[in-house]
């Protein structure tokens, strides 16, 4: 047992700390604009290539610890810019994660230097109409034609959608589960406008669809276990949605208490009485409480895979229902202040929603721990 | 970081529950309902080596870590003993014997730690006065020097193994002018003059504890009961808290474990319209809280007994989060347990409304949630 995070790591937290605050200084990461989006997202890529961050869980790296270090670094980059975080994680770690661990080696070869040294963004589209609690098949199908696949269909909720240079969409071919990997441009391949949202709005999210979209027959993946596909795609989507949460809260927590210990009111700061100080109390215990039900799950990952999909959804609904419950109370502790739009706290708020919504959402996250407690999923 | 616990632990948590389920749990109901001590699981919780887990086997111990015996007091929560007899342990073995250990001399070590560890003799400690709770340094109970003796004065309340301690660690002023530095801490023993416990108090939960006041008049100990030196009690009742955060709360783990289990074993088999209640998505989402609490709980308790386990000077601020979090939020578990299981909930025969019973201690005892509140606001 060890409860602390290696020197070796705690220097990548601080590196990545270093390089990400100096990029947002100047800039407005969470506005609503997709040409902004992609400039940030690309630059933010390539100053993250120089480090080992965007290979973690891509490859295997001595000295890090795989999933555990990139939940602690994935705390950092999200406390910085929940957009920019979402925008690089959808890229690097999903997109990413489905051509290293499933693709081709020609496959990885082709994509996967551009995508670790920054140069190329990554969209996965997963969401549709149809989907439910049951995982039911998906409606987007791939039809072998020659030596081209003509895939059709829609995808919502794509994040990276109107910047990505290639889009994973998961579909059915030949009955089994697939994947199938466009290149922007790709004819037939239609992406929607950016989808105005409650939260991180420095993201570009758009629907894509797919009308006989043809591809080479060598740019699909067919999973090797076709049972879990969707399953895989939702847990690697929900390990980024943790650590987002992790982000939001300390982003919420610290700007509260900063604000606390500094505003006055009765000639004293508003920490010193009890309303406040306990709130604060109460919202540390829920971001410390978060951190280590986040940690251990990332452990989990390699040390205990049997269940870590449970684990995973528990600290999934924990975590991004903390982080709601945090960014609340800060906003309350702000008052009026933190009410204002492009205040942190009030981002956070509004960032935090779509953690309980997106991957697999806190309902069907409930049903499933309870139907892995009743037995049910054997 | 590493989360795993060795093959050796896992076993003995293995022993432990089936130790637990086959010479303790079977007798809870009976007790609890009478609101009486059970001596025997007592004894027998001696036997089997827990109540002296951690100290060395010279003083009749087996030298165990700190994480394993954490572990311990997890283990005969998920074998769903009752929180009174672990409340009973916890007070017995970490805030009395523990203190004794650590500041006692050996000749007072190897006078009463076998004689604790093995459960032969019981142990309390006496700190919250009726008008000094979480205040301690309001305490007035005092013990004067006089000669080769202390003098104490003064009374204690909600005192864990009060009516039935053979020996207590008692904190009482030696200087009432000063405030924390004027407490030293004194080891009394069951029978001497001018000290006797009072009845019984009856308690929403942990039942089969026993709770009562502590009187002192004109009680007179020798010198040598004194332990470390005088103004040095407060210090000493700090270094329980590493314990009252790990192995303490413990306890309160394992039982969500133990309610997740029993809510599962109810929910499969339980038929109403038609179909298992298991089947209802209201119920699958009050397992899922359950299971989350527990899996969250869990980290922040052994976080505490790591960081003691690799000698390191506690850390208020995680202490009082794990205190704050099991205190606060196992109370919609529990809650959501026994309405899981209906009308049967609300009885005794179901455990149910005992758990929830006992999980109502979590954010009082040992220091409310509002101290923790208060500790952590001071400390960020």
């Amino acid at each position: 047992m060890n409860y602390d995070f290696t020197d070796k790591e705690f220097t990548l937290f601080v590196e990545i700390h270093k390089l990400m605050s100096e990029f947002a200084n100047d800039k407005n990461l969470e506005s609503n604009n997709t040409e902004k989006s992609n400039q940030n997202t690309r630059q933010a890529l390539a100053l993250l290539s120089k480090t080992p961050y965007l290979n973690l869980c891509i490859e295997k790296i001595s000295d890090y610890n795989g999933l555990l270090t990139l939940m602690g670094a994935m705390e950092v980059i999200a406390g910085i810019s929940p957009s920019l975080f979402l925008s690089i994680e959808t890229s690097a770690r999903i997109f990413g994660r489905i051509v290293s661990a499933w693709g081709s080696d020609a496959q990885k070869e082709k994509i996967l230097p551009d995508l670790l040294s920054g140069q190329t963004i990554g969209a996965v589209g997963l969401s549709e109409d149809s989907m439910n609690v049951d995982n039911d098949p998906l409606a987007t199908t791939g039809t072998a034609h020659g030596d081209q696949v003509l895939i059709s269909g829609h995808k919502q909720f794509v994040v990276n959608g109107p910047v990505a240079d290639w889009i994973a969409v998961a579909g059915r071919m030949d009955g089994k589960n697939a994947i199938f990997l466009i290149e922007k441009g790709t004819e037939g391949l239609s992406i929607g406008k950016k989808t105005a949202t409650l939260g991180y709005e420095g993201v570009a999210i758009s629907e894509v669809r797919l009308a006989n979209c043809a591809i080479d027959a060598s740019q699909v993946i067919f999973p090797e276990n076709d049972k879990t596909t969707l399953s895989t795609l939702r847990l690697w989507e929900n390990q980024v949605l943790i650590g987002a949460s992790l982000g939001l809260m300390k982003k919420a927590f610290e700007t509260a208490k900063n604000y606390a210990k500094s505003h006055k009111t009765g000639g004293k700061p508003i920490i010193a009485y009890q309303e406040v100080g306990f709130k604060l109390s109460e919202m540390l215990t829920l971001f410390q409480t978060s951190q280590l039900f986040a940690y251990r799950t990332a452990w989990s990952a390699a040390a205990e895979p049997k269940d870590v999909e449970t684990l995973t959804l528990c600290a999934k609904v924990f975590c991004t229902e903390s982080a709601e419950k945090v960014a609340s109370d800060a906003m309350k502790i702000l008052g009026g202040s933190g009410y204002v739009t492009g205040n942190p706290v009030e981002e956070a708020f509004r960032c935090a929603k779509y953690g309980q919504i997106a991957g697999t959402s806190t309902e069907i996250s409930r049903v499933k721990i309870g139907d892995t407690a009743l037995g049910m999923n054997k | 970081m590493d989360f795993a616990f060795t093959k050796e632990q896992l076993m003995f948590k293995k022993e432990i529950i089936r130790f637990a389920k086959k010479e303790i749990v079977p007798r809870i109901q009976e007790h609890d309902l009478k609101k009486q001590f059970d001596f025997e699981s007592f004894r027998k919780l001696g036997e089997f080596g827990i109540l002296g887990l951690h100290f060395p086997e010279e003083y009749g111990g087996s030298g165990a870590d700190v994480i394993t015996t954490v572990m311990a007091g997890e283990a005969l929560g998920e074998a769903g003993v009752d929180g009174g007899l672990t409340l009973a342990y916890g007070a017995h073995t970490f805030l009395c014997a523990d203190t004794i250990f650590m500041h006692a001399t050996e000749a007072q070590r190897k006078k009463y730690i076998p004689k604790l560890a093995s459960g032969e003799w019981i142990g309390c400690m006496g700190l919250t006065e009726p008008n000094a709770g979480s205040d301690v340094a309001s305490m007035t109970t005092t013990a004067e020097k006089k000669g080769d003796k202390y003098v104490l004065n003064g009374s204690k309340i909600f005192i864990t193994n009060g009516p039935i301690a053979d020996v207590a660690v008692v904190y009482a002023k030696t200087d009432p002018a000063q405030k924390h530095t004027g407490i030293s801490a004194f080891i009394v023993e069951k029978g001497t003059p001018g000290f006797a416990s009072g009845p019984n108090l009856i308690k929403m939960g942990v039942s089969t504890s026993q709770t009562s006041e502590l009187f002192f008049n004109n009680c007179e100990i020798p010198a040598e009961n004194l332990l470390g030196n005088e103004g040095e009690g407060f210090n000493m009742s700090l270094q329980t808290v590493e314990w009252d955060r790990s192995a303490l709360l413990a306890p309160f783990v394992g039982a969500s474990t133990y309610m997740l289990n029993r809510c599962v074993e109810y929910a499969n088999s339980r038929e109403q319209f038609g179909r298992k209640i298991g089947q209802f998505q209201a119920i699958k989402q009050k397992l899922a809280n359950i299971r989350i609490f527990g899996e969250a709980a869990r980290n922040l308790v052994y976080r505490i007994a790591w960081c003691k386990n690799q000698g390191r000077p506690m850390n208020h601020l995680e202490a009082s989060v794990a205190k704050l979090f099991v205190g606060d939020w196992s109370l919609n578990p529990s809650n959501d347990a026994v309405v899981l299981f209906g009308g049967y909930g609300y009885c005794h025969e179901y455990d149910m409304e005992r758990i929830f019973r006992d999980s109502r201690l979590a954010p009082i005892g040992g220091g409310t949630s509002d101290i923790q509140k208060m500790i952590i606001s001071k400390l960020i």
